[in-house]
């Protein structure tokens, strides 16, 4: 801590920034975001942007818990603080996110991923969603399953930025809350690229939850290839529970139905009186059942071959305008994590380089990787940015061919696929 | 004695319960012993408040229990007032095994003496007491499972875990019962040893709680809407009281109580 310091230091005296040092495999990374300096060593060979997009949202989760202008009165106030004492208790949040930020490609592409669903059920939810007038200091109002958003009612002059939404979700997720035997929980989050300066209050519900045996499985990472992420402040020591820690935490995969209230003012008891008439209503309808059946069917996600394209193994479509993306779910070969890591990260270098991230020079419009047991190839047009995996042996038209027929088949299911017109308040 | 509220009801009250208290006391726990009557090891620190409901019926009435289970950490002291402000019981939990926890748990008290609803019924909870218990069950008594109850306070709060560790189980214990009786009744509190663990005395608390809550004035002045400290959200509340009660009765065979 002490050397990261003064290497830190040195280089600010200069007025300049140290970004990296490269030691052979290992690669030092470091974020300035005053009063915290953030260091990640990685030797997993993920781009430079790459991990410094990680330690950025490491620095948005921790905005959510205490917001930036409390971050600087403390530190003014005594520069030898140490940050453990605000978060404790918050270790969970930091653990879930690093957990998710690695295999996550709507945090990795800046957009988001939305449950896939029918239309007109998703249309009907939402507007059983839309508050009335005395929900007066309402500003979001967001219902998430798997981790994923299925809708977003927001009001007419804020719209919401994926960075925020990630770190809701991620905290909504985390297992101090969705483990939670509490009806509901009421917590103070300071939601960074909204307002830094301050916190709204969320309520958290889950409307439906699976058996609690299914709810979790034990996370199982081996300890050799992983990144080792550290979060460093200015004079906090890195938190020495880290490592043993961040291999007990269970991610959640379950279909558990959140609803997640965000609210400027402090009235929880006219929000929860909201949530449970909301909460009536889409029982009543049936819509929260066909809901749950379709999370629990699986029909909430499609794989690869469903799409019947010759040599496509999988792919991320992020449509532009809409700023969201759409992905299959991992199959053979990439279904083991060791696999589903080798390939993000494949995905990442593809859009580093496409988007030009590490200092290439000009814009790439497309690049393909091929390595021994594939094809990456990444795509970038007005529209859509699109990241294909095919079998190696295919031939160049073949990929543009298997390019073109994603491209097809997912403007055919947009509906679906993406959230659109959700209802603004 | 309490028990869920099975069959009709007639008349339930609502009695507005917040607990306080240092962090990693087992406040939760309690809450959870109560509300399912279960028992979780590890449990991650709480975030905010969670929001629960009990219900229990004492003699003819059936009294529901809105319980804010708020977390214990410094940063969210400045939150308390808004679960306290119009709580009409409050459960103050410390660790018998952790005699700061006393002290934070007597300066909660004295802010609720001070801030909260006048009429407040205050309980102090001296909880963890199984970690003290040598002849109580195996788990007591074992060294295995010892360890193992310390390694749930390590969780909850890393580094913090009872400075007297091993030998006989009774050393354990840095906060008398005698200490903290005295204590309980020069300042008007019901007192209690607590196992979230065993289950040991968490019914208890909220029964005699129930007794000593003064429940035709509750019924009285949410019947008429005026004489209830918050205003204007009082009324709000009063209004919506039906509403909640035909839900939590649809919803009963649902959940666990």
């Amino acid at each position: 801590m002490g050397i990261v310091q003064a290497l830190l230091s040195v280089f600010l005296d200069d007025g300049d920034k140290l970004r990296c040092i490269n030691a052979g495999r290992l690669r030092i990374t470091f974020l300035l975001r005053s009063p915290l300096y953030y260091v990640c060593a990685s030797s997993w060979g993920e781009p430079e942007s790459v991990t410094r997009s990680h330690l950025e949202y490491l620095h948005l989760q921790i905005l959510s818990i205490v917001t930036a202008s409390q971050l600087r009165r403390i530190f003014e106030r005594r520069t030898n603080f140490d940050l453990r004492r605000l978060l404790d208790g918050s270790e969970p949040f930091l653990f879930s996110l690093l957990g998710r930020m690695e295999l996550d490609l709507a945090m990795a592409t800046s957009s988001l991923n939305c449950l896939q669903l029918d239309q007109s059920l998703r249309v009907r939810i939402a507007e059983a969603l839309v508050p009335t007038s005395k929900m007066k200091d309402t500003l979001y109002i967001i219902l998430v399953a798997r981790g994923q958003v299925i809708t977003l009612v927001r009001p007419k002059k804020h719209s919401i930025h994926p960075a925020d939404i990630h770190i809701l979700v991620n905290t909504v997720y985390s297992p101090s809350i969705v483990n939670s035997p509490a009806s509901a929980s009421w917590i103070p989050v300071c939601l960074p690229k909204f307002n830094p300066a301050g916190f709204v209050n969320a309520y958290i519900t889950f409307l439906h939850r699976p058996d609690a045996d299914q709810k979790y499985y034990q996370r199982t990472t081996p300890e050799n290839n992983e990144s080792a992420d550290t979060t460093g402040a200015s004079h906090v020591a890195e938190n020495s529970q880290g490592a043993t820690s961040r291999h007990t935490t269970r991610l959640v995969e379950d279909s558990g139905i959140g609803l997640v209230c965000i609210s400027g003012g402090g009235e929880f008891e006219t929000v929860r009186a909201w949530c449970d008439i909301v909460t009536q209503k889409l029982n009543d309808d049936g819509s929260l059942d066909a809901l749950a059946r379709a999370v629990d069917s699986g029909k909430t996600s499609y794989f690869a071959s469903q799409l019947g394209i010759p040599g496509l193994r999988h792919f991320v479509y992020k449509s532009r305008s809409h700023v969201q993306i759409t992905l299959p779910a991992f199959e053979e070969p990439y279904d083991t994590l060791d696999a589903k890591r080798r390939i993000v990260t494949l995905y990442q270098t593809v859009h580093d380089a496409i988007h030009a991230k590490s200092g290439q020079t000009g814009n790439l419009k497309l690049q393909c990787i091929r390595t021994e047991k594939e094809i990456v190839m990444g795509w970038i047009t007005q529209p859509f940015e699109l990241y294909v995996v095919l079998s190696p042996r295919l031939p160049k038209a073949a990929v543009i061919n298997a390019a073109n027929a994603v491209t097809r088949w997912v403007k055919k299911e947009e509906g679906q696929l993406f959230l659109r017109d959700a209802p603004v308040f | 004695m309490a028990d869920a509220a099975s069959g009709s009801v007639d008349r339930s009250v609502q009695v507005k319960l917040v607990l306080l208290g240092e962090a990693a006391v087992g406040k939760s726990s309690v809450v959870l012993r109560f509300v399912s009557n279960e028992f979780q090891a590890n449990k991650e620190p709480t975030i905010g408040a969670a929001f629960l409901t009990q219900k229990c019926r004492l003699e003819d009435r059936v009294l529901r229990y809105e319980i804010w289970d708020t977390a214990g950490q410094e940063r969210f002291h400045s939150l308390a007032p808004m679960y306290y402000r119009n709580a009409q019981a409050a459960v103050v939990v410390y660790d018998v095994t952790k005699a700061t926890s006393l002290e934070k748990a007597k300066s909660w008290v004295k802010e609720l003496q001070r801030q909260a609803n006048p009429n407040i019924v205050i309980a102090l909870a001296g909880n963890k007491v199984d970690l003290v218990q040598t002849s109580a069950m195996s788990s007591g008594s074992t060294p295995s499972s010892e360890s193992e109850d310390e390694a749930d306070d390590a969780t909850a709060t890393p580094g913090e875990s009872p400075s007297v560790s091993g030998g006989e189980p009774e050393s354990l214990r840095q906060v008398p019962r005698e200490e903290a009786q005295a204590y309980a009744t020069e300042a008007g509190l019901l007192f209690f040893e607590t196992s979230a663990k065993s289950g040991e005395g968490i019914v208890e608390i909220f029964t005699e709680i129930a007794k000593k809550i003064p429940i035709e004035h509750i019924l009285a002045s949410t019947r008429g809407g005026a004489g209830r400290s918050g205003g204007a959200g009082g009324r709000a509340g009063g209004a919506r009281e039906d509403v909640n009660l035909e839900e939590q009765q649809s919803k009963k065979d649902g959940c666990n109580c």
